[in-house]
C-alpha cells in the first residue's frame, strides 16, 4: 500500500529576528491520519501549524500542502482550502451559528441555500440539534461552541484540518467527551488532520503519530508506541511515568488476538497431529454458529482425540475486542491468569489474548 | 408662572420661526455629524492599525478638542468669513474626537483569537475589516457617533455667533431685545430637543447593544 503524503515539511524555519523559533523541522503527515505536534510552551508546535496554512509565514525551507508548495499558493485560497480549529472564543460572537459555520462558503460567495444546507447537514454530523443555527455562539456551553468549530471547519469539505489546542479551553470531562467524539468522526470522515496540544494523554489519545517539540527542534517522531520507548531523557521526562499504561490504553486489544488456535467443533475429534497444536495446552471448542463452548486441557483428551461434552471446560468471563490493551492486562492481572478469551457480541469467538502477547507491544522492535 | 406663559404665547405666536430655526439646527447638526463620521470613522479604524499613527490623531485631535468654540469661531472667520460653512468645520472638528477614538477603540478590541480564525478560514484583508473587525466594533464606534450627535446639537446653539442660524438665534434675539419671553422660549426649545435627540438616540443604542452584545 503506498501512502499518500498531504503536508510535508522539509527543513522549516521561522526567525523572529535572531530567535529561532522553529528550527530546521522535517516531517511528512500522511493522508487521513491524526498528526500530534507536542511540547511545552514556547516549543514553536503552534507556530509550526500556522506557518502550513500561512498564517505564519516561514523564513526558509518547504512546506508542501497535496504536493503543492504553499509559497506558490495565494494564501487566503490555501487557508479556505484547509480546515482550522481553534479554542471555542474563536466562533464570530455577532454571526449566528449557522452563519458561523458557512463562514467560509460566504466568503467563496457560494449561495445562500447552499450555505444553509451545509450548516444543517454538519451540525447534525456533530451531534447538535437543528434548532441551534438560529442560536449564537454565548448562548451554547463551552463544549457545544467547540462542536460548532469543528463543524464549521468542515464546511468547505477540506481534505485536511489543523488543529490548534481545540480542547484545551473546556473542563477534562468534555474534553474527553469531545476527543472520543472526533475519534468516531474521523472513523467515517478520514481527513488528514494537524492537532497540537500540550496535553500527552491527548497526544496519545488521538495521535496515530506524534511529533515531540523542544525549542524549536523536532526532538522525537513516531507512533504513540514509539514514543514510549524512545530513549531521549526530555522525551521520557515529558511524556511522564505513567505515559506507557496511557498508550496501552489507546491500543484496542483487537490488534493483539491470536486469532491463530487450536479450534475443533463439538462433535468432531482433536487431531493431534496437526501443527497447530504445537505451543498450546489447550484445545478450544465451538459450536455451528461460531460460539465457543469452553476449551479442552489436551492431556484430558483420549488417546484418538475425541472426547466427552463433560470434559470442556467452560471458559472465563469473556471481553469484547474494543476494550484496551490496559483493561485487559488490568483484567488479567486481577484474575490471576495468562489469556482472555475474545467475544464479539455479532461475530461470536474471536480468539484469545495472552499476556505475553501484551507484553511484546512493549518489548516489540526494542531489541 | 408668568414668564412660562409669555413664553408659551410667544411660542405659540411665532411658531413658523420657531420650525424655521429649528430646521436650520437640525440641518446643520446631522450634516456636521455625516461628514464626522465619513472623516472620523475611517480615520479611527485605520489607526487602529499602528500605535504611532493613533498617538499622532488621537493628540492632536484632543488639543483641537480644548479650543473653546468662540475662540474657533475666532479663528475661523478669518479665512471662511461667517455662514454655515465655517459653523460646519467647527462642529465637524468638535465631533471628530468621540467618532475617531470610539472607532479605533473598537477595532483594538475585537479579540485577536476571533480574528486569528477569520483569518485561519480565509477572509481576505477587505473582508476581515467588513464581515469581522467593523461588526464587531460596531457598538463601541456607535457610541462615539451619539456623543458626537448629542454634543454637536448643544454645541450649534453657538453657530448664531457666526450666522448660521440654529435655536440659538432666538436666545441671542431674547437677549439683545430683553424679551425674556423669547428668551426663555428659546431655552425650554434646545432643552427639550436635546432630551428628545438623546431620549432617541439612546433608545437606538439600546436596540445596537442588544443585537451586538457580546456579553455573558
Amino acid at each position: 500500500m503506498t501512502r499518500e503524503i498531504s503536508v510535508e515539511l522539509q527543513k522549516v524555519s521561522k526567525l523572529y529576528g535572531q530567535d529561532k523559533v522553529v528550527n530546521e523541522v522535517s516531517l511528512t503527515v500522511e493522508k487521513g491520519e491524526i498528526f500530534v505536534l507536542i511540547g511545552p510552551s514556547g516549543c514553536g508546535k503552534t507556530t509550526t501549524l500556522k506557518m502550513i496554512n500561512q498564517l505564519i509565514p516561514h523564513t526558509s525551507g518547504n512546506i508542501l500542502v497535496n504536493g503543492i508548495d504553499v509559497a506558490e499558493l495565494d494564501a487566503v485560497e490555501l487557508r479556505r482550502s484547509i480546515g482550522y480549529v481553534i479554542q471555542y472564543i474563536g466562533l464570530l460572537p455577532h454571526l449566528t451559528i449557522q452563519e458561523n459555520i458557512a463562514f467560509v462558503l460566504k466568503l467563496t460567495k457560494q449561495s445562500k441555500k447552499v450555505q444553509k444546507e451545509k450548516a444543517e447537514e454538519l451540525i447534525e454530523t456533530v451531534g447538535l440539534p437543528l434548532n441551534y443555527l438560529t442560536r449564537y455562539p454565548r448562548e451554547l456551553s463551552g463544549g457545544q461552541q467547540q462542536r460548532v468549530g469543528v463543524a464549521r471547519a468542515l464546511a468547505a469539505n477540506p481534505d485536511i484540518l489543523l488543529m490548534d489546542e481545540p480542547f484545551g479551553a473546556v473542563d477534562p470531562l468534555t474534553r474527553e467527551q469531545l476527543q472520543n467524539e472526533l475519534l468516531r468522526l474521523q472513523e467515517s470522515i478520514r481527513k488528514t488532520i494537524v492537532f497540537v496540544t500540550h496535553d500527552i494523554q491527548e497526544a496519545f489519545k488521538v495521535g496515530s503519530r506524534i511529533g515531540i517539540l523542544k525549542q524549536g527542534e523536532l526532538v522525537s517522531l513516531g507512533t504513540p508506541m514509539e514514543i514510549v520507548k524512545t530513549d531521549d531523557e526530555f522525551v521520557k521526562s515529558f511524556i511522564g511515568q505513567g505515559a506507557l499504561f496511557e498508550v496501552l490504553d489507546t491500543i484496542e486489544v483487537s490488534r493483539v488476538i491470536e486469532k491463530e488456535i487450536p479450534l475443533v467443533r463439538e462433535n468432531e475429534k482433536v487431531d493431534h497431529t496437526a501443527d497447530i497444536l504445537s505451543g498450546w495446552d489447550n484445545v478450544f471448542v465451538v459450536d455451528a454458529d461460531q460460539n465457543c463452548l469452553g476449551y479442552l486441557p489436551l492431556n484430558t483428551l483420549k488417546p484418538d482425540g475425541s472426547f466427552n461434552k463433560n470434559q470442556i471446560v467452560p471458559l472465563p468471563v469473556s471481553s469484547t475486542p474494543d476494550i484496551s490493551v490496559k483493561f485487559a492486562v488490568e483484567k488479567m492481572l486481577w484474575e490471576g491468569r495468562t489469556w482472555l478469551p475474545i467475544v464479539d457480541k455479532q461475530a461470536g469467538f474471536k480468539g484469545i489474548v495472552l499476556f505475553r502477547s501484551c507484553a511484546d507491544l512493549l518489548a516489540g522492535d526494542r531489541g | 408662572m408668568e414668564l412660562l406663559i409669555g413664553a408659551w404665547n410667544y411660542f405659540l405666536n411665532k411658531q413658523d420661526l420657531m420650525i424655521a430655526v429649528l430646521k436650520e439646527h437640525v440641518n446643520l447638526v446631522l450634516w456636521a455629524t455625516l461628514l464626522t463620521i465619513l472623516i472620523g470613522a475611517p480615520l479611527g479604524i485605520l489607526i487602529a492599525r499602528t500605535q504611532k499613527a493613533r498617538d499622532i490623531v488621537l493628540g492632536s485631535v484632543s488639543v483641537l478638542y480644548t479650543i473653546p468654540i468662540l475662540a474657533f469661531f475666532g479663528f475661523l472667520i478669518p479665512i471662511m468669513g461667517i455662514g454655515t460653512r465655517p459653523a460646519l468645520i467647527a462642529l465637524v472638528i468638535y465631533g471628530l474626537l468621540p467618532v475617531i477614538r470610539n472607532s479605533c477603540v473598537g477595532i483594538t478590541q475585537v479579540h485577536p483569537m476571533i480574528k486569528e480564525a477569520a483569518r485561519g478560514m480565509g477572509t481576505n484583508n477587505w473582508q476581515l475589516l467588513f464581515k469581522v473587525e467593523i461588526p464587531l466594533a460596531f457598538p463601541v464606534i456607535f457610541a462615539g457617533i451619539r456623543t458626537a450627535l448629542v454634543m454637536n446639537f448643544s454645541l450649534a446653539t453657538y453657530a448664531v455667533f457666526i450666522g448660521a442660524g440654529g435655536m440659538g438665534r432666538i436666545i441671542m434675539q431674547g437677549i439683545r431685545t430683553y424679551n425674556t419671553s423669547m428668551l426663555l422660549a428659546g431655552i425650554l426649545m434646545v432643552v427639550i430637543t436635546t432630551v428628545l435627540l438623546e431620549r432617541i438616540i439612546g433608545y437606538v443604542d439600546r436596540r445596537i447593544q442588544k443585537r451586538f452584545s457580546l456579553g455573558e
